[in-house]
């Protein structure tokens, strides 16, 4: 359905009195009014078709309960049935933004963060540490359109609620000291950067273990903060480390797929989304490059990098990359005087080549 | 004039205020603080290091049941100085990782291993003497050796003799390879050989329980080679009496006193009054068992005079019962009890309870076979006459001295 046919002008006199209709997403003087909820207002057609796009399409229908007054809404036991919306709500923009972030679509994910957010404030109080995903994500979609000043205030609140909280937990702290250390990084205070990565990496130990992907994770941003600043023997140990973590992590899902499922079609299926499986990639050959581009020419990072890069196509699907990072991986395992990295990655170019014929 | 003096204002409370990390020092925990600091630096790898260990001591808590010893000791990661320590060394040992100077990272480890020397921080020893001496790169350097060292007389301490016999086996040629000093500058040829020797000593203990001689033998020649290859007489002394003791054991008395000659030569070379006495001591046993007991007499008498010069009185006690022993065996009783009585006056110097008890009932003994000697072929005969002499003795008897040892054993019954 076209969102441009879902409003209509609104009718002042149609409305209660004393009552002015704000924007959905920027709080001025509304004008236009969803005719599919009749609940949800705007100012202009493109506000609205920015919310369409963004949330609204998924929770129109949601709301009409939400924000219509009725005699039992407005009993104990209708407020509390309307706080278990609201707390539904919440979750299904939490998911929707998260999906738009990792695709990369930050301004689509703005009115899904923004609801998301007031949704919150409505049900936990302004200040409450529930609210620090919902600042986080808004954050995370700005900070991806370059708003660096928006994303400041937004984090300085999440801290504040944070900071207020002690038992909040290490998961939470993870992402705001993450968010947080990019911050910095955009912003060329690589001081605070580091610190507020550490503390990342700290408490994603704490939430996910030592050799997560999460806390790798971390370390890969780390060291490109040490990189700016030049002191190349650490971005060496860091990179190392994720590319550690990642081959363990990634040999552990093949060995696993390939026992599971015999069948090859089901192999082709994708473990990870798309979005993750980007991201994994850009940094997997951020790293590559940059062990190639090394003056040590480390055979085994390399060949690490390499390899797990191609494994990850593999489980992603594509053959032709697969195989091209296999063979890049190849070459450079076959420099390393004890090699044990040639017989797997020779198995895992067979497994290609079988899937090709 | 408001204007310059509101920025003067902003700028002392600027001053005043502390600055994020100092604030993070009052607000996080010693553990967070400390791990945080690492990875600032790019020390990512003694983190984690350190993570895991301040985790594997929270998990031994947990597993363990409340209220026990293990359960009632500070936790790691509440312990700052432990923590600093670990901090200064692990960051400097991964610095020199960073640069391959694989000598200072063992060093550094090795540190640590001393480092931690409380008895619930056993396992930390463990974990850094191994992590110093299992590296793959450095891991023949000296500071590695000596980690392996110290993981053979920790294993020994711990009663794990199969394991301190590996590792005090593996580094033995590389301990040669170097001319090794360890910390406190005793060559690290000599320790490993020290710690062979007490191993396979132990280890021979269990064969030689069970009367498995070969193995015993066998392990003992191995200890006893391995301590003359090394320049230390003293246990090349300890050696030779341990395998003269398998050997007497075992019954073969004539190389048994062979390895008892080369003990005393060397305790007397070294002047160790002790390892001297338990000679002498061991080759009476030896001289006793195959019937020579003049000579047996001989050597305690030497034990004796030893003990007694160099003032070791519980030997010089051991070596007066053991002499009265012999005689008691010989039926000479008055020399027996004159041997029992000195031993009892030397335990009593001594205030030992246990000697004291055990020579009273030894002179006791002794005295009751040597006064009742001449009466004792009337107590069996049990004719009137005997009778009556052995009223007459009941009414005379006062204090008596005690009756001469005759020279020929008697063999006859007393009661």
């Amino acid at each position: 359905m076209d969102a441009e046919d879902g409003c209509s002008k609104i009718i002042p006199l149609a409305l209660p009195k004393g009552v002015k209709k704000l924007c959905e997403l920027c709080q001025k003087e509304a004008h236009l009014q969803c005719t599919k909820c009749r609940v949800t207002f705007y100012c202009d057609a493109e506000h609205q078709q920015a919310d369409w796009v963004g949330i609204h399409e998924r929770i129109c229908q949601l709301l009409v309960p939400i924000r219509t007054p009725t005699i039992f809404s407005l009993q104990q036991a209708g407020r509390i049935e309307t706080r278990i919306k609201k707390v539904e709500l919440i979750e299904i923009c939490r998911l929707v933004t998260q999906g738009k972030l990792s695709e990369g679509k930050y301004q689509e994910a703005l009115p899904a963060a923004q609801f998301c957010l007031r949704c919150s404030i409505d049900v936990h109080g302004p200040s409450a540490v529930q609210l620090v995903p919902a600042f986080l994500q808004l954050a995370e979609a700005n900070m991806g359109l370059g708003n660096l000043a928006v994303v400041m205030e937004l984090l300085s609140q999440a801290e504040w609620a944070v900071l207020k909280s002690p038992e909040c937990g290490p998961a939470v702290r993870h992402q705001l000291h993450r968010i947080l250390g990019r911050l910095h990084t955009a912003t060329g205070n690589l001081e605070a950067a580091l610190l507020h990565f550490s503390n990342d990496i700290y408490f994603a130990s704490e939430a996910y273990g030592l050799h997560s992907t999460v806390t790798c994770g971390g370390y890969f941003l780390m060291a490109n903060v040490f990189a700016k600043q030049g002191r190349m023997p650490i971005v060496r140990s860091l990179y190392s480390q994720v590319v550690h973590t990642w081959h363990y992590h990634l040999t552990e899902h093949l060995r696993t797929q390939v026992q599971n499922v015999e069948n090859p079609v089901t192999v082709l299926e994708p473990c990870y989304d798309n979005s993750q499986q980007a991201e994994v990639d850009k940094m997997l050959r951020t790293i590559l490059e940059f062990a190639q581009s090394d003056s040590r020419k480390d055979s085994t990072q390399i060949a690490l990098a390499a390899h797990c890069l191609a494994m990850l196509w593999f489980l992603g699907g594509d053959s032709l990359k697969a195989l091209g990072f296999g063979s890049t991986a190849l070459q450079a395992s076959q420099l390393i005087p004890n090699h044990d990295l040639t017989e797997p990655i020779q198995g895992l170019l067979q497994l290609v080549n079988g899937l090709q014929i | 004039m408001s204007g310059s003096l509101q920025t003067s204002l902003i700028a002392d409370t600027s001053v005043q205020l502390p600055s994020k990390e100092e604030v993070a020092l009052f607000r996080n925990s010693l553990k967070q603080n400390i791990c945080v600091q690492m990875l600032k630096e790019g020390y990512h790898r003694s983190f984690s290091e350190l993570f895991f260990l301040i985790h594997s001591n929270q998990d031994e808590t947990a597993s363990t049941k409340p209220g026990s010893v293990v359960s009632l000791l500070t936790p790691l990661e509440e312990q700052q100085d432990k923590l600093e320590a670990m901090r200064l060394h692990l960051t400097r040992a991964e610095q020199a990782e960073r640069i391959g100077s694989w000598s200072v990272v063992c060093e550094q480890r090795l540190c640590l291993g001393q480092y931690f020397s409380a008895p619930e921080d056993l396992w930390l020893r463990f974990h850094f003497y191994h992590s110093c001496a299992d590296r793959e790169q450095g891991g023949c350097s000296r500071p590695a050796t000596e980690a392996r060292v110290c993981l053979a007389e920790l294993y020994l301490q711990q009663g794990d003799l199969e394991e301190a016999r590996h590792q005090a086996e593996l580094c033995l040629t590389q301990a040669d390879s170097g001319d090794w000093l360890d910390s406190a500058g005793c060559p690290l040829r000599l320790r490993v050989r020290r710690a062979l020797c007490r191993i396979y000593s132990q280890l021979a203990d269990a064969p030689l329980a069970t009367a498995n001689y070969d193995e015993a033998l066998a392990l003992l020649h191995k200890g006893y080679s391995i301590a003359t290859e090394s320049e230390d007489k003293e246990i090349q002394g300890d050696g030779a009496y341990r395998l003269g003791l398998a050997y007497q054991c075992s019954g073969d008395h004539d190389t048994a006193k062979k390895f008892f000659n080369t003990c005393m030569q060397i305790c007397g070379t070294l002047q160790d009054a002790d390892g001297l006495g338990e000679a002498y001591k061991a080759m009476a046993t030896s001289l006793e068992s195959e019937g020579n007991t003049d000579a047996s007499v001989r050597c305690l008498e030497e034990f004796a005079d030893i003990s007694r010069s160099s003032g070791l009185l519980h030997n010089l006690v051991d070596a007066c019962l053991c002499l009265g022993n012999v005689f008691y065996t010989m039926s000479q009783y008055k020399r027996a009890c004159e041997s029992f009585l000195q031993g009892y006056e030397v335990a009593c110097q001594t205030g030992d309870v246990a000697p004291i008890q055990t020579a009273q009932v030894l002179v006791a003994n002794a005295r009751a076979r040597s006064l009742i000697k001449t009466y004792s072929a009337d107590v069996t005969s049990a004719t009137p006459t005997a009778l009556h002499r052995l009223l007459a003795w009941k009414d005379t008897r006062g204090h008596e001295e005690l009756s001469a040892d005759c020279a020929a054993p008697t063999t006859t019954a007393w009661y």
